[in-house]
């Protein structure tokens, strides 16, 4: 074997982004160490798999069965590597495996079977599959026509879910629940699957959406990457989602039932390479059941390489090549192997970014049909910093947990903002929390769990206590300590400043006196008499001018500037973040290329 | 890490600023670190490559913000930041790390400011003899109402400072000025609303790499789709297809001018509208721009490598490189770069020249021997309830090129790669707006004679029978069964091509058309210049064996 051919996703869709010209182009490169030459196809030129450097050729050419008969007819390569594209490079080799064309040509598929892809989103062969290794799986009805779906429209417990298979991102599915419902959404499903195949299955909204990713290779040697919890229960889709990791509120018991629950199923399918596992557990029962595998690099793969600085990728191109765990180096570390399941010393926040802010006539929305066209990731070391982190860094008008729109809704308006998933309900969460909701009512009402709501609480008084600051004023120390518990907890000094209300003028003018101010600092500390610290004062005159300079602009016995300078005191003396390395191991081993984290209080691990 | 330097990534990707933009951090970080530098990265983006644990000397998975920012440059003490690969996530953080006292690489946070100040550019503008739409920025609704009586409607509407076209309309009466000016207002309060005549024209866009002495114009992309359509949305063509020389002359003239007046020092797109030979200049954006890969990769000019080394002081004349558009040079004696040895590691991958707007103009450059199409692709499938014509607002979410050794074959693949095709049976139906009817009919005899079936609603149908040509009638929605939507329903139609009303909002009838074809798998095809573009690649939707499949160098190949 010399040449592989790779198939790319093509264009920038939702559902189908960049994560996979991230996983395509780390896998040309695992190909291209281990000697191989890469043909490519894809027709995005925005991505770097593209260029001529990370492949021996590149197609640019329509991303059609045909197109890519023709390059394989021109290239003859010895294999097709056909889970790197995304749902569209897995279909399209499907479709070349059907027509007959990789058979013709000769080319052999590498890493997980076809077979086994199939088993595994093929929703009754998964079920038969599920069924003989006695992994629980909703209640469903496939159906094929318009007639089956008729035929059912009275046996389904409503509220019930529609998915249909073979689709990007789950297209045209939802919930129904009714009968007319049903109805309308089934037969959308039918004409929008490329198999016409949906599935109605029970619905289990509200239930924890927990993700798994495994990892196999031909000796059935199996890793978890990771696990991840959903913010958002099940009913919406997990691109849609708010994603923690590792999973915060899993008991250890229901960690290990569920991994090795998802270690099964990618045994009992034969997945050689990266996988997927989702599981809905029941917040009040040990419960669960298996809802969805992706047998290939996805969109929440490349979350957990992110995450836990595994390359999943790279090692599962490695994997269909027939190399074994325990023979691929970990290339962050360059000291351990891939066998090595990754440690988190930290906690990792995804939000999702919604296109919402242009299609403002759009159903808002969250359903089982991802709407989200990217998304940021924050990592930290709690959960708290790390969901401001990624809230500042989601480039929207909410910079923290408040929104203008849902402080001014009534309680009737706010409690249905809470209930129903939108791009903007976590704000409405928080509106409810400060508002005083019970963290029980809010659960009972938005289904998130009580954890995440009850560290939103935590927050929320910060935040209080913030732009409460200046009727604390006259307790210096209690000024400090309450901003010293904003800042280890995650709040950034822009957001301090703003929440507290800093005016940014006098915030401009502070912080451009402030170095000259400093320069002086130290004969002033040395000076033991009054004589000495005029000396001081004297020997820096500019130092001494701008200082006169502001507080002539500015009367330091108003309360607000009062205010002003303490916070930014406080910020210039303490607010320096640290930085925490991502290394896959906790620091157990040596670590070549790890990445950085910014970290509030914490010694610092940038070498010097 | 004292001795490194900064960049900044752009964020998650939302609509206006996608994928392209990382593909430009990533090639900056790498030419970096080949010219000896380290490179530290910072972005919140986990799904991109420029996050990639090997892509930087070190990455700071933090978010793209001021605080963020400055803490990451005080703790590494980089010796400075860049700006202009990040989309404007990054280049709005310009100005106040500089006031922070970062150093900004490359065009200076006062050059971006000015070129995004209104006032000022247009200052410009008129000090370079550079002709731009009449027009100015305008704080109230009573200035706007003046400013469009003075150029006459219709106007363009839109708010300074923001991405991809937000809030931009075109305005055709002053009863719908005063709606949008309200909109355009409250996109981003406190900043002023542009209000320009609206130049119904070809569209055209340059990128060029400067070091505020040479200007090197890698390519001219036009626009199929004329004005009013978002760059972004719209479908381009390298090397242009319909624009004179002189046209072309103008806007490398144009370009070499500004880079010069603004000092750029790295990258800058600049975007025309050209009508009756006259080439207005519409925006300029001191940044790398969403093009930059595309044209990368058909001119051959690594231009995001060059343009960090023009970015970091060099000079583009060291490298190899001189003033003006860069061309396919088959006539012309051909001087490639990498001849030069300063520039080795640069590494051009094909033979060009570069010849100033003077001697562009004399020169007799043949037919180019390869053409791209770059095509949007949307996301409307997934978001129900969003009107999906294309307008001055950006609303793609992805791209893809076509690229072959004629225009038209280049058509066809950008235009099947985006998913526009004929289903195998069924109607071709056409249902345009009335300033649409003329080319409608040309578009309808060229359907006619490749042999599809046509059909169309009332007016259409009538303008088409007028013509002579053969078509079925179908009932709009309200004018009973069967009507349109049941026969797309039925998979009776093989494509749609449906043009939007213009200067009114979307009428909920031709939005359920639209809906329904994206519902139903059903192409469709919403402006008449993408449906006449369609019909001039029929012949290889007949027959697809026609166009060249080969890897994307060897188009080049015999070029030189």
């Amino acid at each position: 074997m010399e040449k592989i051919l790779v198939i790319g996703s093509g264009p920038i869709v939702i559902g189908q982004a960049a994560e996979f010209d991230y996983a395509g182009t780390q896998a040309c490169k695992s190909l291209r160490e281990e000697g191989y030459k890469v043909v490519l196809i894809n027709s995005n030129p925005a991505t770097i798999m593209t260029d001529t450097e990370t492949a021996d050729a590149v197609y640019l050419e329509p991303l059609t069965p045909e197109f890519c008969e023709r390059v394989i007819a021109r290239e003859r390569p010895d294999a097709l590597l056909p889970t790197l594209g995304g749902q569209t490079g897995l279909n399209l080799a499907t479709q070349l495996a059907n027509r007959g064309v990789l058979e013709k040509y000769n080319v052999r598929l590498l890493g997980t079977p076809l077979s086994a892809i199939q088993k595994a989103e093929d929703r009754e062969e998964f079920r038969q599959l599920m069924r003989e290794i006695k992994e629980p799986v909703p209640e469903s009805w496939i159906i094929q026509s318009t007639e089956d779906l008729q035929a059912i429209l009275d046996q389904v417990p409503y509220p019930c879910i529609v998915r249909p298979a073979y689709t990007l991102g789950g297209t045209g599915g939802g919930i129904a629940s009714s009968k007319e419902e049903l109805w309308t959404i089934g037969n959308k499903g039918l004409a929008l699957s490329m198999r016409s195949q949906i599935m109605v299955e029970r619905s289990l909204l509200g239930w924890k959406e927990i993700e798994y990713e495994v990892m196999r290779d031909r000796m059935g040697n199996c890793i978890t990457i990771c696990n991840m919890e959903n913010f958002d229960p099940m009913g919406v889709h997990t691109g849609d989602s708010i994603v923690v990791a590792p999973s915060q509120t899993l008991s250890d018991i229901e960690y290990h039932m569920l991994r090795t629950a998802s270690l099964k199923i990618i045994r009992a399918l034969g997945i050689e390479g990266g996988c997927n596992v989702q599981l809905a557990v029941n917040p009040e029962s040990f419960d669960y059941y298996v809802i969805e595998v992706n047998p290939r690099v996805s969109r929440s793969s490349a979350l957990a390489s992110k995450a836990t600085g595994y390359p999943i990728a790279r090692v599962s191109a490695k994997i269909a090549l027939g190399m074994t765990l325990d023979e691929i180096d970990n290339q962050v570390t360059k000291t351990t192997k891939a066998c090595f399941e990754p440690a988190l010393d930290y906690c990792v926040v995804k939000i999702p970014r919604w296109p919402f802010d242009k299609f403002a006539s759009g159903d808002r929305t969250l359903f089982t049909q991802m709407k989200a066209t990217g998304e940021v990731m924050a990592i930290d070391r709690s959960f708290e910093a790390a969901f401001l982190k990624a809230i500042r860094g989601l480039e929207v008008k909410q910079k923290d947990l408040r929104h203008a729109g849902f402080a001014a809704m009534n309680d009737a308006e706010l409690k249905s903002a809470v209930r129903i998933p939108t791009d903007e309900r976590l704000w409405a969460i928080a509106e409810a929390l400060r508002r005083g909701w019970s963290v029980m009512d809010v659960n009972r009402l938005s289904r998130v769990d009580p954890w995440f709501l009850r560290k939103m609480v935590g927050l929320i008084e910060l935040e209080g206590a913030l732009i409460g600051l200046k009727d604390l004023l006259w307790d210096r120390e209690q000024v400090w300590q309450t901003l010293e518990r904003a800042y280890l907890a995650g709040y950034d000094s822009q957001t301090i400043q703003m929440l507290t209300g800093v005016d940014p003028e006098f915030a401009k003018d502070w912080s451009a006196v402030q170095p000259l101010v400093e320069s002086a600092q130290p004969a002033l500390a040395a000076a033991t008499s009054l004589q000495a610290a005029e000396n001081a004062l004297a020997a820096h005159p500019e130092a001494n001018r701008a200082n006169q300079a502001l507080w002539a602009k500015w009367d330091p016995l108003d309360l607000d500037v009062a205010l002003g300078s303490t916070v930014l005191a406080f910020l210039t003396q303490y607010a320096h973040a640290s930085y925490k390395m991502v290394d896959t191991c906790a620091g157990e081993f040596e670590s070549a290329t790890p990445y950085y984290y910014a970290v509030h209080g914490e010694s610092d691990e940038i070498p010097t | 890490m004292s001795d490194a330097l900064v960049v900044l990534g752009s964020g998650p990707i939302r609509i206006g600023q996608g994928i392209e933009f990382d593909y430009s951090c990533v090639h900056c970080v790498w030419a970096l670190q080949a010219m000896g530098h380290r490179a530290i990265l910072i972005n919140n983006n986990p799904e991109t490559v420029s996050t990639d644990f090997d892509t930087a000397d070190a990455l700071f998975f933090e978010p793209v913000t001021l605080s963020d920012v400055l803490n990451v440059v005080h703790q590494t003490k980089a010796k400075g930041v860049v700006v202009q690969f990040g989309g404007q996530t990054a280049i709005n953080l310009s100005e106040k790390l500089s006031n922070a006292g970062v150093p900004i690489l490359g065009t200076s946070p006062e050059s971006i400011a000015r070129a995004e100040d209104r006032d000022f550019f247009e200052q410009l503008l008129s000090q370079l003899e550079i002709p731009k739409p009449p027009g100015r920025a305008v704080r109230s609704r009573e200035e706007a109402q003046i400013v469009a009586q003075e150029v006459g409607f219709p106007v363009l509407v839109r708010p300074s400072f923001v991405l991809g076209g937000r809030a931009m309309e075109i305005v055709y009466d002053a009863e719908n000025l005063d709606i949008f000016y309200k909109q355009a207002e409250d996109a981003n309060p406190g900043q002023p609303v542009l209000v320009d005549k609206y130049v119904m024209g070809l569209e055209a866009e340059v990128d060029v790499i400067s070091d505020g002495e040479t200007t090197l114009v890698p390519g001219i992309m036009e626009h199929v789709e004329r004005a009013g359509v978002h760059s972004g949305d719209s479908m381009a063509v390298y090397p242009p297809s319909s624009l004179s020389r002189k046209v072309q002359a103008d806007m490398v003239s144009y370009a070499c001018r500004l880079a010069r007046a603004l000092e750029i020092k790295g990258l800058m797109n600049i975007q025309f509208v050209v009508e009756d030979e006259q080439v207005y200049v519409i925006e300029v954006n001191p940044r790398a721009s969403r093009t930059v890969p595309y044209l990368s990769k058909v001119t051959g000019i690594p231009m995001v490598p060059l343009a960090t080394r023009a970015l970091m002081g060099q000079q583009l004349s060291d490298l190899g490189y001189g003033s003006g558009l860069w061309c396919l040079a088959d006539q012309m004696p051909s001087r490639p770069a990498w001849e030069n040895p300063s520039n080795k590691d640069i590494g051009p991958s094909r033979v060009g020249i570069e010849v100033s707007p003077e001697r562009y103009l004399e020169s007799s450059i043949a037919q180019s021997a390869i053409y791209a199409v770059k095509a949007p692709v949307f996301s409307f499938q997934k978001l129900q309830r969003v009107e999906p014509s294309l307008g001055p607002e950006m609303k793609s979410t992805g791209e893809v090129l076509g690229i072959d050794r004629t225009y038209e074959a280049a058509l066809y693949k950008a235009l099947i790669a985006s998913g526009i095709g004929f289903k195998p049976t069924g109607y071709v139906v056409l249902t345009v707006n009335n300033q649409d009817k003329l080319k409608a009919v040309g578009i309808a005899q060229k359907l006619k004679a490749a042999g599809y079936s046509l059909a169309a609603t009332t007016g259409t149908h009538e303008a088409l029978m007028s013509a002579g040509i053969e078509n079925t009638m179908v009932h709009k929605i309200q004018s009973g069964t069967p009507n349109l939507i049941d026969l797309i329903g039925r998979g009776e139609v093989a494509l749609m091509i449906n043009t939007p009303d213009s200067g009114h909002t979307t009428t909920q009838e031709a939005m359920m058309i639209r809906r329904a074809c994206i519902e139903t798998g059903v192409a469709c095809v919403t402006n008449i210049d993408t449906a006449e573009a369609l019909t001039r690649s029929l012949d290889y939707f007949k027959d697809p064996e026609r166009a060249q499949c080969l890897p994307y160098h060897e188009y080049f190949q015999g070029v030189s």
